[in-house]
């Protein structure tokens, strides 16, 4: 595998030791939560540098969005921004033109979008296309999405796009909507921890590993891949639906393959695919990087390119990764007694 | 007629993109992505000699050799990695890689040029075929590509290099052993299909014109093509580009140009979901 899954805890479901590190196996998110939540009395709220705050958490769920999907069973969705976009649109639509309440449009984009990851996840296990085959059909509906967005000019705006009314004080206010993205962050966190201990997250890592010797060993792999199509694409969504109404404006250009897909596919390479914190830090990471470049104005699409290649070429497992083997390597260099946790000891048998 | 006609000057400078992304693609499981950057990188050195007052022919050899040169580069250097993977593991890399390709390459050429754009005209009367008044321009364009596309056939076919570029599309590891050397076939014909993306360029100069942000789509009208053909088959895509340049014409006559393009896409959909080894496949690679 390009990326082998950094599975820490729960590589076998067996019972003892389920129960036993149930608790311990969801520390990760709680510090991680812990952390975040601290972040906006280190900014003291300032309303720039939350919004900035705020971004890296969409992009960090959007990223576990895309780990759930790619990372897990290897399905490259090439169509994360227009899957957000479908659901940010309708909800937008239903929820302005329409007058349904907030919850009910959100709700009514994240189904849709779930439903169109489910068909892309459905149809390729059913045709049992490769990746390239799956990389191109959704890279497709990506651009069919933008230029049905800029086509429907009178709907959506085109490219210029439209404001957004429906939205509220609690997804407007910058330390608010913080809070309400890191609250999201911190569920899909969870909800990614739970299916790794899951039997969906055995069958995920049997067939990344060697889809044809899961399938012979009797593990579903059908169903373990559109589930985590559904899952991803329903994630995406919601992120999608929610971010247009925090932001009170709609765009195709923020849904742009461009935008939203090589950004993502960045984040995870850098956090390392698969990983349950990975996201998060490559999300981190990506929003100084983009502060950083900002006076670059079209330049950046360069470095983006840069990174990519740099990331995938070199660091194929990722970069925190990387750096996280290096450490334990060097503590196990100072203490050869210490006898290797056991969940490192699987890692390091792994590779 | 005149639409059905304009269809094939397009449709034969679609083949002419397509037959150099599958051929690729069939030889290394490499989907290159930067494809349509090629193009681009051969425009714009086409367009920066013209403007800097050299002849239309000097032109457009820089232009094809910036195209060939930066092909051969990304065979040498980036896609090394890549073909040291196999199977899925390969595909998946060159995906990504080229996508980081074509965005770098986008990028710089978007800030350092971003208005400059090629553009050929050629002086000369109107010409008649079958009762339709072409543009000269777009008659040499179909002359440059019918020539180009029958110059790549007839060295795949005849030639013993091309052999060995058939035989290494049908089974890598059979070829390899029966003494191909992989690497240097794969150098030729990436840098073959770098000449044809170049080629492309100078007949889309004479049509309409190549700037610095068409990168992105012409990789888009290259992949449907591809697909529609079937992957790494060539006469797929010589027929698909052909059917496809009519469809295209058509369809932006009558309907307008965001719903064609909506369209295309959706064929090329169609046609994995349905077919994934293409409409106009056939048995021949």
């Amino acid at each position: 595998m390009t990326a082998p899954v950094p599975s820490a805890d729960g590589a076998t479901p067996s019972a003892a030791t389920c129960r036993h590190t149930t608790l311990r196996a969801y520390l990760p998110v709680a510090i991680a939560a812990a952390v975040l939540a601290a972040v906006p009395l280190a900014l003291g709220g300032s309303g720039y540098l939350m919004s900035l705050a705020t971004t890296a958490l969409v992009f960090a769920a959007y990223a576990i969005g895309m780990n759930v999907i790619f990372g897990s069973s290897g399905q490259l969705f090439l169509c994360l921004g227009a899957l957000a976009g479908v659901a940010g649109f309708t909800s937008v639509l239903l929820a302005d033109d329409q007058g349904w309440p907030l919850a009910l449009s959100v709700t009514t984009g994240v189904v849709l979008a779930t439903a169109i990851g489910a068909l892309f996840s459905w149809v390729a296990v059913r045709r049992n296309l490769g990746v390239i085959f799956v990389g191109i059909v959704t890279l497709a509906f990506s651009l069919v999405f933008t230029n049905l967005v800029q086509g429907l000019r009178t709907l959506t705006g085109g490219e210029t796009g439209r404001v957004v009314d429906a939205g509220g004080a609690a997804l407007r206010g910058p330390i608010s909507s913080y809070y309400l993205f890191l609250g999201v962050v911190v569920g899909f966190l969870a909800l990614y921890r739970w299916l790794e201990g899951s039997r969906t997250g055995w069958a995920w890592r049997a067939l990344k590993d060697d889809p044809v010797a899961a399938e012979l060993a009797g593990v579903d792999v059908a169903r373990a891949r559109i589930l985590a199509g559904t899952i991803g694409a329903a994630m995406v969504g919601l992120i999608g639906a929610l971010f247009a109404h925090h932001e009170a404006f709609i765009s195709p250009t923020s849904y742009a393959f461009a935008h939203v897909d090589v950004r993502v596919l960045i984040v995870i390479a850098f956090g390392g695919i698969g990983s349950l914190l990975g996201p998060v830090v490559g999300a981190v990471m990506l929003g100084v990087i983009d502060e950083v470049l900002r006076p670059l104005g079209q330049l950046r699409l360069a470095v983006y390119g840069a990174l990519l290649l740099a990331l995938f070429l070199g660091f194929r497992r990722g970069v925190v990764p990387a750096v996280a083997d290096v450490v334990t390597t060097w503590r196990r260099a100072r203490t050869p007694s210490d006898a290797p946790a056991a969940g490192r000891g699987i890692r390091a048998s792994k590779h | 007629m005149a639409i059905v006609l304009d269809g094939i000057v397009f449709g034969l400078q679609l083949s002419l993109l397509a037959v150099g992304l599958t051929l690729i693609y069939g030889l290394g499981g490499v989907l290159n992505l930067a494809h349509g950057q090629l193009v681009v990188v051969a425009g714009i050195a086409g367009a920066v000699t013209i403007s800097a007052g050299a002849a239309i022919p000097v032109a457009v050899v820089l232009a094809v050799a910036a195209a060939a040169a930066l092909a051969w580069l990304l065979d040498a250097t980036l896609l090394r990695p890549v073909y040291r993977l196999t199977g899925e593991r390969r595909v998946l890399l060159s995906l990504l890689v080229t996508l980081g390709v074509a965005f770098l390459l986008d990028g710089i050429l978007i800030t350092t040029h971003p208005f400059t754009a090629l553009n050929l005209s050629v002086p000369g009367p109107a010409i008649d075929i079958l009762g339709v008044r072409m543009r000269s321009g777009s008659v040499v364009a179909s002359i440059i590509a019918v020539t180009a596309l029958a110059a790549v056939l007839a060295f795949l076919r005849l030639s013993r290099f091309g052999r060995a570029v058939r035989s290494v599309i049908q089974d890598e590891e059979g070829a390899a052993l029966c003494g191909v050397n992989l690497p240097l076939t794969r150098t030729v014909v990436f840098v073959l299909s770098g000449v044809m993306a170049g080629l492309f360029a100078i007949t889309q100069g004479l049509i309409s014109s190549v700037g610095a942000t068409s990168g992105l789509d012409f990789t888009i009208l290259a992949l449907i093509v591809t697909v529609v053909g079937g992957l790494g088959r060539v006469s797929g895509a010589l027929v698909a580009g052909l059917v496809l340049g009519i469809v295209h014409a058509v369809s932006s006559f009558y309907i307008g140009a965001f719903v064609t393009f909506v369209i295309l896409l959706g064929v090329a959909m169609l046609t994995i979901l349905i077919r994934p080894t293409g409409i106009f496949g056939g048995g021949a690679r």
